[in-house]
């Protein structure tokens, strides 16, 4: 991701919107105890196509205007969203994956890493009352749902971020598909 | 191979924030309601206030479907809970409906047996239905008390409102009741007060139904009466039921079917489909004088 104003613009407005969409929206609307969480969502999607700095950015961002507009302890989501972030830019950097699905096990991954970190930060934070295993089914909700969503919020940042990102993930996939269909012929080290 | 310059900036860039985000949360627990980022918490929150009170108007429509899709799933779960507990309190309320039943019975029978014309020289033995016999020819039901309580064959048994029928046998825990509407009952009983003497028989098929029977021709019989048992004693022969012992209410005088005799329906005080409990009048004193009585009379 080239480090523009633009690129900082869309990041900040994409990190808004998915905050207030959160708190003004996606928090009420439950689910089997579960719900969406689009705040998550938002940086592992940037992290994934922009890398692991501006993922571990966006996670910091992300998590610092969640703690400004909940009024919840100021740095415990930025910690983990900044951990969440960093790990799935490592993941795509250190991979490079090209499957059509993998948003879906990244967003999991992702998800399920935020909601278990958080609730280990929460507890060694000022959770002092008696906590119920219905946590635990909670958090497998809202990771399945944001599983559901990955594809299409996948795509909605990836069309966003394009303009600012070095190298279209898209571009990457269509590229090496044309080695695969024309590549070298022959034993390893003889090729023709 | 990797870039070292990118490797450290990566790597500092994540300790960064990271030691931003400890900062963070070491200042804010450090600082007390009126600090710093206290007050930027509630700056923002007033900032972002009509922002959020816009989204949450505009995505109201999607949170209601949400809500809905969210309400019938729990709307499921609350359904088998409920179920369960329909389950439950009809348990309780079979229990409780039950045990009504059993004291209005049992209240029935105090209030019959204090009655002024009930006879004396009686002593009820209090006994539960156990077993009923399913088809209509056959009307006798089986009690929880036997010759090891004083029952004898033969015993008059009532019911919380009047005769039910006799002990048709005994064992030593239990008894056969064969009851007034069985098709070979027959009991002596006289129309109060106008005295008129007759013979109850049932109609098998309508327990609700019992005919007075043998009533000679020209003694008044009005609708509306009592009929009780007659009851008699002689130098050979004593009746298996004792004189005044309610059996039902007349409630139709069958003038058309008069010959020689008329012929009265009676309604019986005893709803006997529904007996759970009964009473059988054995005699007063020891189980070995009440053994040695005779075992059958004309009825």
């Amino acid at each position: 991701m080239r480090p523009t104003p633009g690129a900082f613009i869309r990041m900040g407005l994409l990190l808004l919107f998915a905050v207030i969409l959160q708190v003004s929206a996606f928090s009420q609307m439950g689910l089997a105890g579960g719900h969406v969480d689009v705040v998550v969502l938002a940086v592992a999607a940037t992290a994934y196509f922009a890398g692991s700095i501006p993922g571990s950015a966006a996670g910091f961002a992300a998590g610092f205007l969640l703690d400004l507009a909940t009024g919840a302890t100021m740095g415990a989501s930025s910690l983990v969203l900044t951990a969440v972030g960093y790990g799935v830019g490592r993941f795509r950097e250190v991979r490079d994956p090209s499957h059509g699905l993998l948003p879906v096990l990244v967003t999991a991954a992702a998800t399920a890493g935020w909601v278990v970190s958080f609730a280990i930060v929460s507890f060694m934070l000022d959770v002092g009352a008696t906590v119920s295993a219905l946590v635990i089914r909670d958090m497998v909700i809202t990771v399945i749902l944001n599983s559901l969503l990955a594809l299409p919020v996948f795509a909605g940042i990836r069309r966003l971020l394009r303009p600012a990102l070095t190298t279209d993930p898209l571009e990457l996939r269509r590229r090496r598909r044309a080695p695969q269909a024309t590549g070298p012929l022959g034993l390893r080290g003889l090729e023709i | 191979m990797f870039d070292k310059k990118v490797v450290r900036r990566r790597r500092a860039a994540l300790a960064g924030f990271v030691a931003l985000s400890i900062a963070l949360l070491t200042a804010y627990f450090g600082e007390s309601g009126g600090g710093l980022f206290h007050t930027l918490q509630r700056g923002a929150q007033e900032a972002l206030a009509p922002v959020e009170t816009g989204t949450s108007r505009a995505l109201k429509p999607m949170r209601d479907l949400f809500g809905w899709v969210g309400d019938t799933l729990d709307a499921k779960d609350e359904n088998g809970e409920l179920r369960e507990e329909v389950r439950r309190l009809r348990s309780d309320l079979a229990q409780a409906q039950t045990a009504q039943r059993d004291a209005a019975q049992l209240s029935g029978l105090v209030d019959l047996a204090r009655d002024e014309g009930f006879p004396s020289g009686t002593r009820p033995v209090t006994a539960r239905v156990i077993a009923r016999a399913p088809t209509v020819w056959y009307s006798s039901v089986k009690i929880d008390k036997g010759s090891d309580d004083g029952v004898r064959v033969d015993q008059p048994v009532i019911a919380s409102e009047g005769l039910a029928g006799k002990v048709t046998s005994v064992t030593g825990g239990t008894a056969e009741v064969r009851l007034i509407t069985d098709a070979s009952s027959a009991v002596t009983a006289q129309v109060m007060p106008e005295g008129a003497s007759g013979v109850v028989k049932p109609q098998v098929g309508n327990p609700g139904d019992l005919l007075l029977d043998l009533i000679e021709r020209g003694r008044r019989v009005t609708e509306g009466t009592t009929v009780v048992t007659s009851g008699f004693t002689s130098s050979r022969v004593e009746s298996l039921f004792p004189r005044g012992i309610p059996i039902g209410r007349v409630v139709d005088v069958d003038l058309e079917e008069v010959e020689l005799y008329q012929r009265v329906h009676i309604r019986p005080f005893a709803d006997l489909r529904r007996i759970d409990i009964v009473q059988v009048l054995t005699r007063k004193g020891s189980t070995a004088e009440a053994a040695s009585l005779p075992e059958v009379a004309i009825p």
